[in-house]
Formats: structure tokens, C-alpha cells, sequence
């Protein structure tokens, strides 16, 4: 278990944050995630500006979004990720509340990998939150570039 | 006797008398004179004043009374001077008195026709005047005397258009020159009454034309259509009345629709909000509580242990809820996607799915040959597995479960389709309250549910334009019975692959 990648996850519920910390947790998917809090902490964390201006180059294995989330929205974030050269094949998964077929519709038409419904039932979070980490920071072969822990 | 008729009577005498004197005053001169001054001619003025009061006989016996008073003259005269002259001269008076009395007849006889006629015209309703043409006014009949309020005296000779300040609904040069090329002319004139009140008249005018073919009069009949024409003001007005109103109308409904739209957006939104703002917390609600439930499940005693269960279960509930309610007003707010959908592989689909949770039972499902009907797949679908699964979850309770899903022989253009289990059923006292939200005829320990999956499926059934009704008894079953449009021929060829 040592091969994982870091997980970006943006999330500004913190309840949610603690949700899936301790899922991803429980079944020792240890992965360095990082958590940032809204739209806009993403993208300087992906572009290494502002308080991460500092932060080694390598993008992240996959990138957990929410789709409502302060200031700049999951979607608008989405939107920049496609358009940017450096960081367009990182994949994204949205993870939202909302299955509502617009926001589907419009993720999908923007590029994203995969769209999960975080399901209330709380065995079926796990589960989904479980299968996600072990697919995309385990399974899947990310780009060049990404980090990966040797 | 009143005073008007007794001086119309002396009047009526004067004549008469006076023919009387005249006729003795020439008898007389006519008797003392000479036989060769006929005097005798001078009858004609007798029988000219007798045709003034007396009818063509009476005219006729006072002709030949001259006749006979100047043969006496002439013979109690013939004695004297010379005969042959006298009697030439008598012959002469015979023959002028004679021919008068003629004449006079005729004439009387053509005026009265005259009269006849002229009071023919007056007993028209139609006001009828005739003018020269310079307008003065030569004949007024008692229409135009009633209608206009000026007696005939009154009338005759002033200018029609001054007398009645008419409107011309032209120029008037214009209608006159019609009137000088065609004859005649019609048209709408506006006249005042004598008391000063408005008249509409329909008007007609004829051109009179001597034997030189000359202009000579022209004949004018008013047809009074000022109510006629207040009625159809008033329609008019009515008219655009109601044009005004049904505009507002239009406005409002216009202004309704905008609103209506505004509301949908809002409804739309609150569902967004729906489904993320509360599904949040209820997840946390859920999550803490699992994790309490995992970790803390030994520090806890039975009690505390049955309330973190609890609340597991009415997050999970209200879960449900909110999803359910959310299917249900998507139902509202999406538009249809209509194809042919062949009922039979829909079927088999949805109980491909529903039988995946019946395992370990024993359920004998009766399909029978199922149509082809027109109609929104994914919600057509919706409505089968609501329908189905409620059929597996009320024959629960039944050893030997049996489903039947059958179509029954409908109209042409709509298929009447069943669905019956022989599970719990229902009271029918209560069939009135199993399509509405959030109404349930079992308790949440018997049968789940959230009560919304039936009004969902007759919101989707009425929006196909169909109809559905259920039956059922306690302990013996339900079937529920709803129609959906058949597919035509031409679009179950291009839905054939749905």
C-alpha cells in the first residue's frame, strides 16, 4: 500500500471533510490528502500560487469537488482545471449532494471523469467514498506528473 | 256647434251664393238687352265658379241650366231685332257653355286624382319633401311634418338645408353632382328637428325632368334610422368594449404566465436547495450517528445504543422522503419525451429489477401479451416500478405471492392495462386517499413506504392523458387499472428500437 497518490479533495463542509477523511481512513487508504476549503483555494493550490506558491510541482493523483462551494463555484473550477493545459488530464470526480440533471449535464459537457451523488446512508458514503480512493489514487494510472508516493 | 266649424260652413256658402247672383245678374242683362250682344257666353264663368263646391254632375245640372236660361233669353228676346243673329248668337253661348262644363269636369276630375295621390304620400311614415332646384321646398308630406316638427306652411318655401341644418355626409357639391348624372343618390344625411334633437336619416333623392329634359325638381324621402343607428353605436362600442377587456385579459394572462414561470423557477430552486442543503445535514446526521454506533457502541448501554438505531433509521427515512418528493415534482416540471414503448420488454425489465429483492420468496408472476403504447419511457417506467414493487412488498405476507400484469380489451386509441397482487389490499372506504402525497393505508411497521410513489404514478399516468383507478379488500388483494395511449402504427415503426 505504499504505491497512492494525493488526493486533492474540495470540500467546504468540514463535517463532510471529517466524513470522508474517516471513511477514506477506515480502510487505510492512507494517502496524503489535502484538503482545500473553497473554489478558489483550489486553484492556487493547483497552480501554486499564494500560500501555495511553495509546494513541490507534481499535480494530484485525482481531485475530489464539490460543487457548491464558496466563492469560486465546483463548476467554474472544473471549467478553469479543462481549460488549463497543465492541468487538464488530471481527473476529477465531483462528489456533491446534488443530482439534480443540470449539474450532471454540465459536468459531463466540462470534461469531468466521474460524477458520484454522496449517498446519505452512510455504509453506501463509505463504500462510494472507498471505491473512488482505491480506483483513482490506487488503480488508475494517473499522467505524468502527478504524484506518486515511491 | 263649435265656432271653427260654423265659420267654415258660412265660408262654404259664400261660393255657391255668389254663382247664384251671378247667374241671375246674366240672365237679367242677357233678357233686357239686345239678342245681338251675346251676354249668354258669360254662363261659363257659372259653370267655372259651380266646379269650384260641386261634383262633376252637379257641374253638369248647373251647365245645363244655363243652357236652358239662355234659350229663354233668347226667346223672349227673338221678337225684337234681327232673328238670324240672335240665334247664331244663342248657338254660340250654347256651344261655350256646353264645352266649359266639359272641361271643367275634366279638370276637376284629374285634380282629384291629383289629391288622391298627394294624400297618398301623406300617409307614408317616410318623410317626403320635394325642392326646386334651388332648394326651396315646394311639397312637405306629414311624415316630414312629424318627423321635423315643421307644419307644411312652415315649410314651403325655405331652404331645405337651411330648414334642417343638414350634415352632409360629402360634399355637398359632390352629391349634387351625382344627382345631375345619375338621377338619383342615397346616402346618410344628419338633420335637426325643429326642437333642435338630432335626426339619422337614410335619404333618398329622385331628380325630376321636364319634357326637355331639363332639371326641374327633386324628390327627397328620409327614413328616420337614428335608433338604428344608436343600437349599432352602441354595439360597436360594446364591440370595442369587450376588445378592451378581453386585451386586459390577454394582459393578464400574459403577466399570470410570467409569474407562473417565475414561481416554477423559484419551485425549481427550492428543489436545488432541496436536494443539496437538506441532504447535507441529514448525511451527517447519519454519518455521526454511524460512527457513534461503531465506536462508541460499547461505552453505551442498550437504551443509548436503541436511540443512535433510531436515529439512523429516521435519517434513512427522511432520506427517502426527500428523494421521493423530489421525483415526484421533477414529474411536474419535466417535459415528456414521447416514443413508441413496447410494454412487454418494459415489463420484463422492471421485474428483471424488482425480483432481484425477492429472493428466498416464492412469487409466480402472470404476464399476459402486453401493447405497444405511446408515451415518456423513463417515466412510464417509474410508474411500472412503483406499481410492481408495491405488489411485491403488500404479498409479503403471502406464502404463495401471485402477480398478474395483464391488458384488457380498451378503446382503439387507449390501452387499458392491470396490475393485480393477492397481497394485503386495501379498505376501498379509503381508495379516495390512495393517490395523495404522503397518504398511507398501512402502518410504516407493517409496509415502508413514504406515500408518495402512487401520487407519482397517477401525475405520470394523467400527463400521458390517461386514467387509473384501483380496487381491492382487505387481506385479498388490489389491482390497480390505468390506460396510456396505444402507439400508431407510423410511430411504433420509428420507436421500434425503444
Amino acid at each position: 500500500m505504499n504505491n497512492l497518490g494525493r488526493i486533492l479533495m474540495v470540500e467546504d463542509d468540514p463535517k463532510d471533510v471529517e466524513l470522508t477523511l474517516t471513511a477514506l481512513d477506515e480502510y487505510h487508504l492512507a494517502n496524503e490528502v489535502v484538503v482545500t476549503r473553497d473554489g478558489q483555494e483550489a486553484l492556487d493550490y493547483l497552480r501554486r500560487r499564494g500560500q501555495y506558491s511553495n509546494r513541490s510541482q507534481e499535480n494530484p493523483a485525482v481531485i475530489l469537488l464539490d460543487l457548491k462551494l464558496p466563492k469560486v463555484d465546483g463548476l467554474e473550477v472544473l471549467q478553469q482545471i479543462k481549460a488549463d493545459e497543465g492541468l487538464k488530464m488530471v481527473p476529477v470526480i465531483v462528489l456533491t449532494s446534488s443530482h439534480q440533471e443540470k449539474d450532471v449535464m454540465r459536468s459531463y459537457r466540462l470534461g469531468v471523469n466521474a460524477y458520484v451523488v454522496k449517498p446519505v446512508d452512510f455504509h453506501e458514503f463509505v463504500n462510494a467514498v472507498k471505491e473512488l480512493g482505491a480506483f483513482w489514487a490506487v488503480v488508475n494510472e494517473p499522467p505524468p506528473g502527478s504524484i506518486r508516493k515511491g | 256647434m263649435t265656432p271653427t266649424s260654423s265659420r267654415s260652413n258660412a265660408a262654404t256658402l259664400v261660393l255657391p251664393v255668389a254663382t247664384a247672383v251671378v247667374a241671375i245678374a246674366i240672365f237679367i242683362a242677357d233678357t233686357v238687352t239686345d239678342v245681338d250682344i251675346a251676354y249668354a257666353v258669360l254662363y261659363v264663368v257659372v259653370v267655372l265658379m259651380a266646379a269650384r263646391f260641386l261634383s262633376a254632375r252637379g257641374v253638369m245640372l248647373v251647365a245645363a241650366g244655363c243652357l236652358g236660361l239662355t234659350v229663354v233669353s233668347y226667346l223672349l228676346t227673338a221678337t225684337t231685332g234681327r232673328p238670324f243673329e240672335g240665334i247664331v248668337n244663342t248657338l254660340i253661348s250654347l256651344g261655350a257653355i256646353l264645352l266649359t262644363a266639359v272641361l271643367a269636369v275634366q279638370t276637376q276630375k284629374a285634380t282629384e286624382a291629383l289629391q288622391k295621390q298627394a294624400s297618398l304620400l301623406n300617409e307614408t311614415h317616410d318623410s317626403i319633401f320635394v325642392r326646386d332646384m334651388n332648394d326651396m321646398i315646394t311639397y312637405w308630406n306629414r311624415g316630414a311634418q312629424e318627423r321635423y316638427g315643421w307644419r307644411a306652411e312652415e315649410a314651403i318655401g325655405k331652404s331645405s338645408h337651411e330648414l334642417l341644418r343638414t350634415i352632409f355626409p360629402t360634399p355637398f357639391d359632390e352629391i349634387r353632382s351625382e344627382l345631375l348624372r345619375a338621377g338619383r343618390w342615397e346616402g346618410e344625411l344628419k338633420h335637426y328637428r325643429a326642437d333642435g334633437a338630432e335626426v339619422i336619416a337614410a335619404s333618398r333623392w329622385a331628380l325630376q325632368r321636364d319634357a326637355r329634359e331639363q332639371p326641374t325638381a327633386i324628390l327627397e324621402t328620409n327614413n328616420d334610422i337614428t335608433e338604428r343607428k344608436r343600437r349599432e353605436e352602441d354595439i360597436e362600442r360594446l364591440n370595442r368594449e369587450l376588445a378592451k377587456r378581453a386585451e386586459g385579459l390577454d394582459q393578464q394572462l400574459a403577466k399570470r404566465a410570467t409569474e407562473l414561470e417565475a414561481t416554477n423557477k423559484e419551485l425549481e430552486s427550492f428543489a436545488y436547495s432541496v436536494s443539496h442543503d437538506l441532504r447535507a445535514p441529514l448525511r451527517h446526521t447519519a454519518g455521526f450517528a454511524e460512527l457513534l454506533q461503531r465506536q462508541a457502541s460499547s461505552s453505551l448501554d442498550d437504551k443509548g445504543r436503541r436511540y443512535v438505531q433510531m436515529i439512523l433509521e429516521s435519517s434513512k427515512r427522511m432520506g427517502d422522503l426527500i428523494d421521493d418528493l423530489l421525483g415526484f415534482s421533477r414529474i411536474g416540471r419535466t417535459e415528456t419525451k414521447e416514443s413508441a414503448v413496447d410494454l412487454e420488454r418494459l415489463v420484463a425489465e422492471v421485474v428483471a429489477e424488482v425480483g432481484r429483492e425477492t429472493k428466498g420468496r416464492d412469487i409466480a408472476w402472470n404476464i399476459g401479451p402486453l401493447p405497444v403504447c405511446y408515451g415518456d419511457r423513463s417515466m412510464l417506467k417509474v410508474v411500472l416500478m412503483n406499481l410492481l414493487s408495491n405488489a411485491v412488498k403488500f404479498t409479503r405476507v403471502r406464502k404463495w405471492a401471485e402477480i398478474e400484469i395483464g391488458c384488457m380489451n380498451g378503446r382503439e386509441d387507449q390501452a387499458e392495462l392491470f396490475i393485480r397482487d393477492n397481497g394485503a389490499g386495501f379498505d376501498m372506504q379509503y381508495v379516495d386517499k390512495l393517490f395523495g402525497v404522503f397518504q398511507r393505508l398501512h402502518l410504516a411497521e407493517e409496509f415502508e413506504g413514504t406515500g408518495i410513489g402512487l401520487a407519482t404514478v397517477q401525475r405520470i399516468i394523467h400527463r400521458h392523458g390517461g386514467e387509473i383507478r384501483a380496487e381491492g379488500a382487505v387481506d385479498q388483494g388490489a389491482a390497480f387499472y390505468f390506460s396510456l395511449p396505444r402507439a400508431r402504427a407510423q410511430e411504433r415503426e420509428r420507436g421500434s428500437t425503444t
